[in-house]
């Protein structure tokens, strides 16, 4: 694994306007990913994980609007870019071939109306048309990575269930091989069984695709059994970054020891 | 990490419980062959029970048609002498207006049904009625069909657009206008286009259907005639029904808009009209798919007030003149003729809606 970034976030500011004021939702946020890790982002609801996500894959929505920082993602074989500045068809080209984005799949993500070969197929073709040739056995091997059936191939969105849609947003996100995959809450909504086999099936592309992936999660219990690093956000801002048995063994932030005391234990209370 | 593989997650397959042959067994293993078949009996079902209602609707209306028939004719020939029992006699039996109701009813069903007649057109005598109605039917077609057509089309394109690019100076625009527009009375758009287009600037005829100098035919003369008379109701029609559908599809439009899949299509960095026709307009258009056909009735009801501004020969003037005169047979005719298109209508949108969207399902 090489200490390479593929993104260096620096001083990012998101903020949100609303009619009783601004909500400074990430404020003074400094990270950076390297290359073929997964970064987990912790935090509770409300810390600013989800907004640094969207602002990141440059879809937030007003009224949130990023004031400040800057975002050097460098994909292989093409020159650096600020995520936060690239506009129109040189964010368009980028999108998934570069960064993709692996949403909750309890999120309506699929598109109710079209079969699930041709979801891979229009992203796949956008970007790389020479694949063209060999479309379908592409799609079946991206399909046969997370452990779905070719058969999947000529169904609907609304004809699989949670677990079977994520894996589908999982084998879509990876067909161009992007440099960076960004997951919000990728097991939120998921039934225990299943995210663990979701942490599964996400830990293998990584090992089979090399790809980096970021992984939002509210979930202490996802980053210790994905991440290499984790990085803390409370208020809006990065309390903690480190190494996943560093952080969980000896947090240096108070915030981060309360969050792993969270997860629940078997025989352990509630006071 | 552990080089455990994730099962393959294996999908429901429906269970057949049902017999393995005959009849029943072809249906249960063809859903939606059994659905067309099913539905298409609803269909006959609902046409002979609509026929059936405006048959006896008609025949429970005050007024004698052959007595109308008689004063007409002394009136036009000048034919003083009383009308016998026996002329009456014979008009009604020609008229199919003999007899107890029920005894009608059957003798008019078979006509129906077997041969396609109607009866004589009264006011035409001795013209069958549905000879009256088919000369008529082309034009509306020709001028109301192809107008629904255009303004839907123009409405859905138009509208998801504005959607699409809502708070925006255009689609702002748009959407204004509709919101003033679509609702003006037909009759006030057409007479601004009449008074601006006819009489003003003298430009496009405002009545009848052709140049009446030129022999009707496949001729490019005539053809460019029938255009030329067709534009001013065929652009009242237009301009007011696109006005609608825009305003719909732009409801329809905006809360998918705000959809998760066109948050991901965004991300997917999918070219900005793929987005928009694909995801967006793909899942919202099916309603006004529905509302096209229910509109298709209302082209036989609001033909009447199009075709009576511009004299034009379809069926709403057609069917005027017949409530005017009390010439039931052609009455009935025109009413069957939108019974029965809009019935079909319906009937191919059912058929037709599974297709479009996978997840509608009328069988299980």
């Amino acid at each position: 694994m090489s200490e390479q970034a593929v993104l260096e976030v620096s001083g990012l500011e998101v903020t949100y306007s609303t009619n009783r004021g601004d909500v400074r939702a990430v404020q003074g946020l400094d990270l950076s990913v390297r290359r073929g890790e997964i970064l987990g982002v912790a935090g509770e609801s409300g810390s600013g994980k989800s907004t640094l996500a969207v602002a990141l894959l440059r879809l937030l929505k007003p009224p949130g609007k990023v004031t400040a920082g800057s975002a050097i993602f460098h994909p292989k074989g093409r020159s650096p870019v600020d995520l936060l500045k690239v506009e129109g068809e040189e964010l368009r080209v980028l999108r998934w071939s570069a960064l993709s984005y692996l949403p909750q799949g309890s999120q309506s993500s699929l598109n109710p109306v079209m079969r699930v070969e041709d979801q891979f197929r229009d992203v796949i073709l956008e970007h790389a048309p020479q694949r063209k040739e060999a479309l379908s056995e592409l799609i079946h091997r991206l399909l046969a990575q997370v452990g779905l059936e070719p058969r999947v191939t000529r169904m609907h969105p609304h004809e699989l269930s949670g677990g079977m849609k994520q894996r589908v947003l999982m084998a879509i996100c990876v067909a161009l091989e992007p440099d960076l995959v960004i997951a919000d809450e990728p097991t939120t909504a998921l039934d225990v069984t299943i995210q663990r086999v979701i942490l599964q099936s996400l830990a293998d592309l990584r090992d089979d695709f090399g790809v980096t992936l970021m992984v939002i999660s509210h979930d202490m219990g996802v980053h210790a059994q994905l991440a290499d690093r984790v990085a803390v956000m409370y208020e809006g801002r990065l309390v903690e970054v480190g190494d996943v048995h560093q952080v969980f063994k000896d947090p240096r932030h108070e915030y981060t020891r309360q969050l792993i005391e969270s997860i629940p234990r078997v025989g352990r209370r509630a006071s | 990490m552990t080089t455990e593989a994730p099962p393959v997650v294996a999908v429901d397959r429906p269970q057949d419980s049902a017999p393995t042959t005959g009849v029943r067994a072809w249906l249960s293993r063809h859903p939606l062959a059994a659905y067309a078949i099913r539905r298409f009996g609803l269909y006959l079902v609902e046409l002979w029970g609509a026929l059936t209602i405006a048959f006896f609707f008609f025949r429970l209306m005050p007024g004698d048609p052959i007595q109308t028939l008689i004063q007409t004719l002394q009136q036009n020939y000048i034919y003083n002498q009383q009308a016998s029992a026996e002329i009456i006699a014979r008009y009604q039996h020609e008229f199919g207006l003999d007899g107890n109701f029920f005894s009608q009813y059957l003798k008019y069903m078979e006509k129906l049904v077997l041969h396609g007649d109607l009866g004589p057109s009264l006011i035409n005598y001795p013209t069958p009625a549905q000879d009256v109605i088919l000369r008529a039917l082309p034009w509306t077609i020709g001028l109301l069909g192809i107008s629904a057509v255009l303004a839907w089309v123009f409405g859905i394109i138009i509208g998801a657009v504005a959607g699409w690019r809502r708070g925006k100076l255009g689609s702002s625009v748009a959407t204004n206008l509709s919101i003033a527009l679509s609702h003006v009375p037909y009759f006030f758009i057409a007479l601004i286009l009449v008074y601006v287009f006819a009489y003003s600037l003298g430009m496009l005829p405002a009545r009848s259907a052709y140049d009446s100098r030129i022999e009707p035919g496949l001729s490019p003369d005539f053809i460019g005639s029938v255009l030329k008379y067709g534009l001013l109701p065929g652009l009242s029609i237009v301009i007011i029904g696109t006005f609608s559908w825009i305003l719909s599809t732009r409801m329809l439009m905006v809360p998918v808009l705000g959809e998760d899949y066109l948050v991901y299509a965004e991300a997917k960095g999918l070219k900005g009209w793929r987005i928009l026709t694909r995801y967006a307009l793909r899942n919202c258009y099916l309603p006004q798919i529905t509302a096209f056909g229910i509109s298709l009735g209302f082209i036989f009801n609001g033909n009447v007030l199009v075709e009576q501004l511009f004299n034009y020969p379809g069926l709403g003037t057609t069917l005027v003149t017949a409530i005017q005169q009390l010439d039931f047979n052609t009455i009935l005719g025109v009413t069957n003729i939108a019974i029965f298109s809009v019935l079909t209508a319906v009937l191919i949108l059912d058929l037709l809606l599974p297709l479009l969207d996978p997840r509608v399902k009328y069988w299980k």
